[in-house]
């Protein structure tokens, strides 16, 4: 916990009860809602402060300084002797669904009695959802086809009802508190993956993370350790018209970009176009042009920016630079109004992307070493609103994916008939849990070194 | 009228408007920098100069064509006269953001634009009323078509967390219900397409919002937040980091809000305030802030005098991560550090390409040019930019490198040209364009 944030006790005693529980039981047992103790003994976190806001306005990416000191050629060797000592290093991607994620209906309680009614308008009808096997309670919504069977091979497991006691209705406030890995008022500005980067990943290799997409993705931030933005590795090429000599442009380029300054934002700069190009001389052999087209994928991925993202980035992996963790989003969550035409058509991009890229990973021999976290800053509140939307909730419906993934579901639904005082789902499990289980069973880094305060509870995610 | 005058009117017209070429940072400077922000702060004669862009030799359809809307803004920015109040309407677009992915109506978004102009130096009480009733903004947050059954919260949450206190400042849970009781009532209808308010469907009951009881309208919940004591501070320290990334020093911020209250919630007065201060114009020699991708493509144009004649900069500015009328959410875009990503800073570098086009063609430089002679004539061609001492090294070893030993008559065609078009490259878009 950051210096100053109000240490959620009663918290961690509740969840240590509750975890006795779930650490017995293979499978988790829903609890019935009676069984839960009161929320009210939770400290409110607070949020961010006005200071927060104007400092995160400023923004703080320093990722890509450590690379200053380092030649093209050490950079390149370094990341080939990164990518040669560990064939087999394990790869975590995080994929955000942005806006919140309305996780009731995604994974539908069909037994719930509650649901129907409070979801007049809004809900998905018991016999189009699609059956879960092994969990009769539940039904997929009918548009996740492709993970529907991504499931039904053990590939994913299902967490409802994961957040952080007390939820904060904020996005601004919840997507930070996921990203930072950190609960309440703060200021850190690094990411969570970012962190574990800055404490065992490389110092020189800007691919060992990658941001797939125009802008770096905030669950990346690093302190220290270099990180990659990279859209689309077919074209990542710096191009003057009519300047035949490519070196010597480069040659000016690069020597505009050395040097130390007391200016952030010019550092920031240079260090940044420093990265570019040694990102650029990578992905060099994934070029797409007259003469290289793009290599088909194994099964299409949707014609749609998460199915083009992923398959850049099954690109990329398949390349070998090392990449230990990579991150992207997809937004248009936030379904406060006509949710369901909307939210349909979200959920089979979801689906159908994922399934292509389990595919497209499989081809690559990969999909052992990949788990995709698909997660969201909250679930929406279980009472629909009057504009057949739904508002801000709790509990988000989080999902890891792959083939080391321990299919199931494996945390608890409290089930709707008791909700919290904001009438929203309680919490049965904090997102840190997933965190801190992913970094220690699937990156290999204590979790206290990446999570302050972390406490011992782990889920059964990783098989 | 000395150098640092200029230095300093320089860097205002970038943070405060889209950048200027010598002449017009020559002419703005000439009473000083004092003179140089009153003039922003309350511009005369025409908003715009020179002709509107055409696009494929067609004028812009900007309420109908995919993307017009987006170079209309553009081209605006990149003509306008009155800097301070253009580049206010892009910080309130900012502030109030409100995205056409969500909206789907160039129209109203347009509409919007006008509402953020009008109010963009005025009374922010104003423009935040005037927002409330935005049909933009009722439709992207949810307000059209709340009603007293079930209330929407969307506007309600933002109008407290984002518009007016900034997060959990002041307020918490129940006030958003209780605001967003309030603020029921008005209507859409979807196949008139008309926006109203509509008394039955508003909730007439008593609310208890921020401390304060009765039987609020909409437009009070507006009234009661700008009121609230945590406001002022918030949208002041707002305004302030638009301009500088430096923390703003708790005297300062006394002084601001100061000015604010007198002058009921005006925002000429703050901004005169903010623009003359020396942390704006501090390390004139090391810029801090980054340049947002829409001012640095505007300033790119402006400077090289490029009319805007197709419809690359559409799909060029998301590369760059700032497309106006779509921002990524209802907080505006994360700027600062953020806007400088590998990727993002290929779409500037190939901006730079783009913008220089077919401009210095082979055979159009005599043999003998000297590397003065090149480098004076590229920044004369770039308005002449802000350059380190490293980037001035970097073009003179090019200038002198790039052409040695090419002396056979093809190599003299081509590479006196190439060291030419690749000077102007980095002036435009090397690590020292990116920062102002």
């Amino acid at each position: 916990m950051a210096a100053g944030a109000p240490s959620p006790r009663g918290c961690r005693d509740w969840h240590a009860t509750r975890r006795g529980l779930l650490g017995r039981a293979r499978d988790v047992v829903p609890v019935p809602a009676d069984a839960l103790e009161s929320l009210d003994a939770f400290a409110r976190g607070g949020g961010l402060t006005r200071r927060n806001l104007l400092e995160r306005g400023v923004g703080l990416w320093i990722g890509c300084s450590a690379v200053a000191s380092l030649s093209t050629r050490g950079v390149l060797e370094a990341a080939a002797a990164q990518a040669a000592d560990a064939p087999d290093a394990t790869i975590l991607v995080s994929l955000y669904l942005d806006g919140g994620n309305d996780g009731l209906n995604t994974l539908v309680p069909l037994a719930d009695p509650r649901y129907q009614p409070l979801r007049a308008r809004l809900g998905v009808a018991p016999e189009s959802t699609l059956a879960l096997p092994d969990a009769p309670g539940f039904g997929w919504h009918p548009s996740l086809t492709g993970l529907k069977q991504l499931y039904d091979a053990g590939k994913v497991a299902v967490m409802p009802a994961v957040d952080f006691q007390d939820a904060d209705q904020s996005h601004f406030n919840s997507a930070a508190y996921w990203r930072t890995g950190i609960v309440g008022p703060s200021r850190e500005t690094t990411g969570w993956l970012g962190r574990a980067l800055d404490a065992t990943g490389a110092r020189d290799n800007p691919l060992q993370a990658i941001s797939v997409d125009h802008s770096p993705d905030p669950v990346l931030a690093s302190r220290r350790a270099p990180t990659a933005t990279v859209h689309d590795p077919s074209s990542f090429d710096f191009w003057i018209r009519g300047a035949w000599d490519r070196e010597g442009f480069v040659r000016a380029y690069r020597e505009a970009a050395t040097g130390a300054t007391d200016s952030p934002a010019l550092a920031a700069a240079r260090s940044t176009y420093r990265d570019a190009f040694l990102v650029q001389d990578r992905l060099r052999p994934l070029k797409v042009d007259d003469e290289h087209p793009l290599p088909p994928a194994p099964v299409p991925y949707p014609d749609s920016d998460l199915g083009t993202g992923l398959q850049n980035l099954a690109r990329m992996l398949g390349a070998g630079f090392g990449t230990r963790v990579a991150a992207l989003s997809i937004g248009g969550f936030d379904t406060h109004d006509d949710q369901a035409p909307d939210h349909a058509d979200l959920l089979s991009d979801v689906g159908d992307s994922l399934w292509a890229w389990q595919a497209d990973l499989a081809a690559r021999g990969l999909s052992g070493r990949v788990l995709t976290l698909v997660w969201s800053e909250f679930g929406r509140r279980p009472q629909e609103n009057d504009s057949a939307g739904s508002d801000h909730g709790a509990g988000g419906l989080v999902m890891l994916v792959g083939d080391r993934a321990n299919g199931g579901i494996r945390t608890e639904f409290p089930g709707l008939a008791r909700l919290d005082g904001d009438d929203n789902l309680l919490v049965t499990t904090e997102f840190r849990t997933v965190y801190a289980t992913l970094l220690e069973s699937w990156l290999g880094v204590e979790a206290a070194r990446v999570l302050p305060g972390i406490d011992a509870a782990r889920l059964p995610l990783v098989r | 009228m000395s150098a640092r005058d200029r230095a300093m009117v320089a860097r205002l017209l970038w943070r405060a408007g889209f950048g200027g070429r010598p002449e017009e940072i020559a002419e703005l400077a000439r009473g000083g920098l004092d003179t140089a922000v009153g003039r922003l702060l309350s511009p005369r004669g025409p908003a715009l100069a020179g002709r509107p862009a055409r696009v494929e030799g067609a004028a812009l359809d900007s309420l109908n064509a995919y993307g017009h809307d987006v170079l209309w803004w553009l081209d605006r920015a990149v003509r306008t006269r009155h800097h301070l109040v253009e580049r206010m309407t892009l910080n309130w677009h900012d502030h109030f953001a409100t995205t056409n992915a969500e909206v789907g109506d160039n129209r109203l978004m347009l509409a919007q634009y006008w509402t953020l102009r009008r109010g963009a130096l005025g009374s922010f009480r104003q423009l935040a009323r005037a927002m409330t009733r935005d049909r933009a903004m009722q439709r992207f947050l949810s307000l059209s078509n709340s009603h007293r059954d079930a209330p929407n919260e969307n506007y309600a949450r933002e109008l407290l967390e984002l518009f007016t206190l900034g997060v959990n400042n002041g307020y918490g849970e129940r006030d958003v219900r209780e605001a967003a009781r309030a603020l029921t009532g008005f209507t859409y209808d979807w196949d008139t397409h008309r926006f109203g308010f509509d008394p039955e469907r508003h909730d007439g009951g008593i609310k208890r919002i921020l401390g304060r009881r009765g039987r609020f309208t909409p437009l009070d919940v507006v009234d009661i937040a700008v009121d609230h004591p945590a406001h002022a501070p918030y949208l002041c320290r707002k305004l302030w980091g638009y301009f500088t990334p430096r923390p703003c020093p708790p005297r300062e911020l006394a002084g601001l809000v100061r000015l604010y209250r007198e002058a009921g919630t005006g925002v000429r007065p703050v901004l005169g305030r903010i623009l003359t201060n020396r942390a704006v114009y501090a390390d004139l020699e090391a810029p801090d802030m980054v340049k947002p991708p829409f001012v640095y493509l505007a300033g790119m144009l402006r400077l090289t005098r490029t009319r805007i004649v197709d419809d690359q900069w559409r799909w060029r500015l998301s590369q760059m991560g700032q497309v106006p009328f779509y921002p990524p959410n209802v907080s505006g875009w994360e700027g600062g550090l953020a806007w400088l990503s590998t990727s993002a800073l290929r779409a500037r570098f190939d901006a730079a390409t783009a913008v220089l086009g077919e401009a210095v063609e082979d055979g159009s430089i005599a043999r003998g040019q000297t590397a003065g002679d090149a480098l004076r004539r590229a920044y004369s061609a770039t308005g002449r930019p802000w350059v380190s001492g490293r980037g001035r090294r970097a073009l003179a070893d090019f200038a002198t490198r790039s052409v040695a030993g090419r002396d056979e008559d093809w190599e003299v065609e081509h590479y006196l040209p190439e060291r030419q078009r690749v000077l102007r490259h980095l002036l435009l878009a090397g690590p020292d364009a990116q920062v102002c």
